[in-house]
């Protein structure tokens, strides 16, 4: 493919605000090719911005946007392929002239879009409904087809925002197969969306954006790695006490089955396990737990609002 | 340039599969048909036979020729002086119309009075044995006053034409009362007919129907954009309320997007004249023979080709100027609800134009009509009408054509820009400052 010291994307110190609002305030990203990057962030925190100025559809105020190394332009937004995620499709139009009109507009022959349109249609299970009118189809059919519409060019970069949004598992499992086959073909992905344990399964690096800000990045692992949280997920019976004591425990979570344990500071997991085999408990879960992107996410949304 | 091929591709594809545009092409001729033969049809039929009249003559001597002026068939007769002079729309409409009546002599009866008469005729209005009495008093030739009662007052045409040719009898029988010949006062009367040309130009230039012709390129102006501004506002419109906008901003920029939208929906509506235009034509080939066979006075104007070249020109352009004022309408509201109400705005545009043309047909090689026919949003109405009133030197043609068109690419820039703007932060309806604010941005 492309140059994998060179990043596919890169945003360098990117703000754009419209009028006295800053939707995105001196961003700056690098997105690695062949890797699924994910921007993560609450609603509002500058996502859907972002990806405009990466698409081409609005230019930054001030900092540089280049893809391949190149500036935005018409001929890199073939190379895009965009779901936004704010879904729609041409109601009156039939499923296939539809998609034939937007590999156009990728700038694809009408008879290479139709074969593209074929081969996804029928991954899908949509070819009967090829001739069909759009608004015939069920919702979830027809984010299908826009799924379709967004990959049939190959583009080599790929934004999806919110992709999962209003999907039966069934179908978000197969827009997941079709995500990671990409991959595996060498395609950028990034995967915008505040549903962290979708990113979770699927991200190998993330940028966290908050209020306009980046707040953290890095490599899925790293990031949980930098996160120094110290977990414990227990279930026992007995050791009354033990988990009172300030200097090894912060805080304790009771769930249905077990309970989270946060251990304090500088404590360690082994010690825990050895105070409550000594006081007799009967331990039949002990596991340590990394950190979620989820309570990653709220805890630095969190500091960062504060 | 292809993924502009592509949006025209589907806008007119679409656009030619729709409901819509089938039925409006078949209704268009029909309603033109409701709407322009049928009143006429309609006004001029005389349901229930012929009108029975009874006329009451106190003169005694002037039934004769009302009658005879009232139930003498039509045939290029002319009232002295009627010819061209102010008449009423009425008086004119009952010349022309088919009517007909039935007559009779009322006699005062012998040593009775006019009331009984009237009281007479009035029982016989009421009993349905007739339908109205006229009343020539004695002094009718030196005051020219008659009386008309019937129970219905409505039907104008008949009403009028009984008064006219009541009172060409009048005249008739003035004149031999003064021993003239009513004979030779027609003659005399016959009219001068000047026929139109211009200097330097053999032949007679049919002016009336190149004045038709410039009315007629407004009015399709108007008539088109009044179909067609409608649709370019919804279709500028869909994508922003089906959210597809993002999608296609992300493959291609606004600008070809609306530019896209406005050819193709601007091919839509010209498919559709030339599907009527087909047919005006056959209808015309066999109907005017139709027509002429009939009796009518019907022929097609004659319009020189370098005419009627402009007249597609400015068409064309008057189109495109009125269709990208409508784009930008709808691309500064949110749904098509709110862009009705600013499309009126639009519609006085050409308008105006029309209004502006009337003082330009008088003084065509004026100031006036040189700033109007530059001023793109009323040239296409105005500079046709100069060109056909008294052809201005060509540069200004060109010129206007040259305005025209740069105010619809500046237009489609404009509304490009609202556009892609506007769909950025939908939800709540732009101020106009705020418009220009988004047309000046990036």
């Amino acid at each position: 493919m492309s140059d994998p010291s060179q990043p596919t994307l890169l945003l360098d110190r990117v703000t754009k605000s419209f009028d006295e609002f800053v939707a995105v305030d001196d961003l700056s990203i690098a997105v690695r090719p062949g890797r699924i990057f994910g921007l993560i962030g609450p609603n509002g925190a500058g996502k859907t911005t972002t990806i405009r100025m990466i698409v081409g559809i609005t230019a930054p105020d001030s900092g540089r946007v280049e893809i391949f190394g190149r500036p935005i332009g018409p001929e890199m937004q073939n190379r895009i392929g965009y779901l936004p995620e704010e879904r729609g499709l041409y109601k009156k139009m039939k499923v296939g002239e539809q998609l034939r009109f937007f590999g156009e507009l990728k700038g694809m022959a009408g008879s290479e879009a139709d074969r593209a349109a074929d081969r996804w249609l029928e991954r899908m299970k949509l070819s009967e409904w090829r001739k069909k009118k759009t608004d015939e189809l069920s919702k979830g059919m027809q984010q299908k087809v826009q799924f379709i519409a967004t990959i049939m060019h190959d583009p080599d970069l790929l934004i999806l925002d919110e992709l999962f949004s209003g999907l039966d598992p069934v179908n978000a499992g197969l827009m997941e197969e079709i995500v990671l086959e990409l991959k595996a073909a060498g395609r950028t992905i990034i995967f915008s969306t505040h549903m962290m344990e979708a990113a979770e399964k699927l991200c190998d690096d993330i940028c966290l954006l908050n209020r306009s800000h980046k707040v953290l990045e890095g490599s899925l692992r790293g990031v949980r790695e930098g996160f120094g949280r110290n977990a414990v997920a227990l279930r026992m019976e007995g050791g009354d006490g033990v988990l009172d004591d300030a200097a090894l425990v912060a805080s304790v979570k009771p769930y249905g089955d077990y309970s989270e344990v946060l251990l304090a500071e500088g404590a360690d997991s082994q010690e825990l396990l050895r105070r409550l085999v000594e006081r007799g408990a009967r331990v039949s879960r002990f596991e340590r737990v990394e950190p979620s992107l989820r309570d990653i996410f709220i805890t630095k949304v969190g500091e960062h609002n504060a | 340039m292809s993924k502009l091929l592509s949006i025209i591709k589907r806008e007119y594809v679409q656009g030619v599969r729709s409901k819509t545009f089938v039925v409006s092409t078949i209704l268009g001729p029909a309603m033109l048909f409701v709407f322009a033969v049928v009143p006429s049809l309609l006004f001029g039929m005389k349901a229930g036979g012929a009108t029975r009249v009874a006329i009451l003559d106190e003169t005694g001597r002037l039934y004769e020729s009302v009658r005879e002026s009232v139930t003498r068939k039509d045939e290029g007769e002319s009232t002295p002086g009627a010819g061209r002079g102010p008449e009423s729309a009425a008086r004119r409409a009952g010349r022309d119309m088919e009517a007909s009546y039935v007559v009779e002599q009322v006699a005062l009866p012998p040593g009775g009075s006019l009331e009984e008469a009237r009281r007479d005729l009035n029982g016989r209005i009421k009993s349905q044995t007739l339908d109205a009495y006229v009343i020539l008093p004695r002094d009718i030739m030196e005051t020219g006053r008659a009386r008309f009662y019937s129970r219905s007052l409505g039907d104008v045409i008949s009403i009028a034409r009984l008064e006219d040719r009541l009172s060409r009898a009048v005249k008739e029988q003035r004149m031999r009362d003064s021993g003239i010949d009513p004979g030779v006062v027609q003659s005399v009367n016959r009219e001068v007919e000047m026929s139109r040309h211009k200097p330097g130009e053999e032949g007679e230039e049919g002016t009336e129907s190149s004045l038709f012709l410039a009315l007629t390129v407004g009015m399709f102006i108007f008539i088109a954009t009044m179909m067609y501004g409608q649709a370019i506002l919804s279709a500028v419109v869909e994508e922003k309320t089906t959210r597809i906008a993002e999608m296609l901003f992300s493959s291609t920029d606004a600008f070809t997007l609306m530019a896209g939208k406005l050819v193709g929906v601007s091919l839509l509506g010209l498919t559709q004249y030339a599907l009527w235009a087909l047919l005006f034509v056959g209808v015309s080939v066999f109907g005017v023979g139709a027509f002429s066979a009939g009796g009518m006075d019907f022929t097609l104007p004659n319009i020189p080709p370098v005419l009627a070249l402009y007249a597609l020109l400015f068409f064309l352009l008057g189109f495109y100027i009125y269709a990208t004022m409508y784009a930008v309408v709808g691309a500064m509201v949110s749904s098509e609800k709110e862009g009705a109400q600013l499309a009126y705005a639009v519609m006085m545009l050409p308008m105006a134009a029309i209004y502006l043309a009337f003082p330009v047909i008088r003084s065509p090689g004026s100031d006036f009509a040189f700033w109007v026919s530059m001023i793109p949003f009323f040239s296409p109405i105005t500079m046709i009408v100069r060109i056909v009133a008294e052809t201005p030197p060509f540069w200004q043609i060109a010129l206007s054509l040259a305005v025209g068109l740069a105010t619809v690419v500046v237009l489609v820039w404009v509304a490009a820009r609202i556009y892609r703007t506007g769909m950025l932060m939908y939800g709540k309806r732009a101020t106009i400052p705020e418009i220009i604010r988004w047309a000046r941005r990036a």
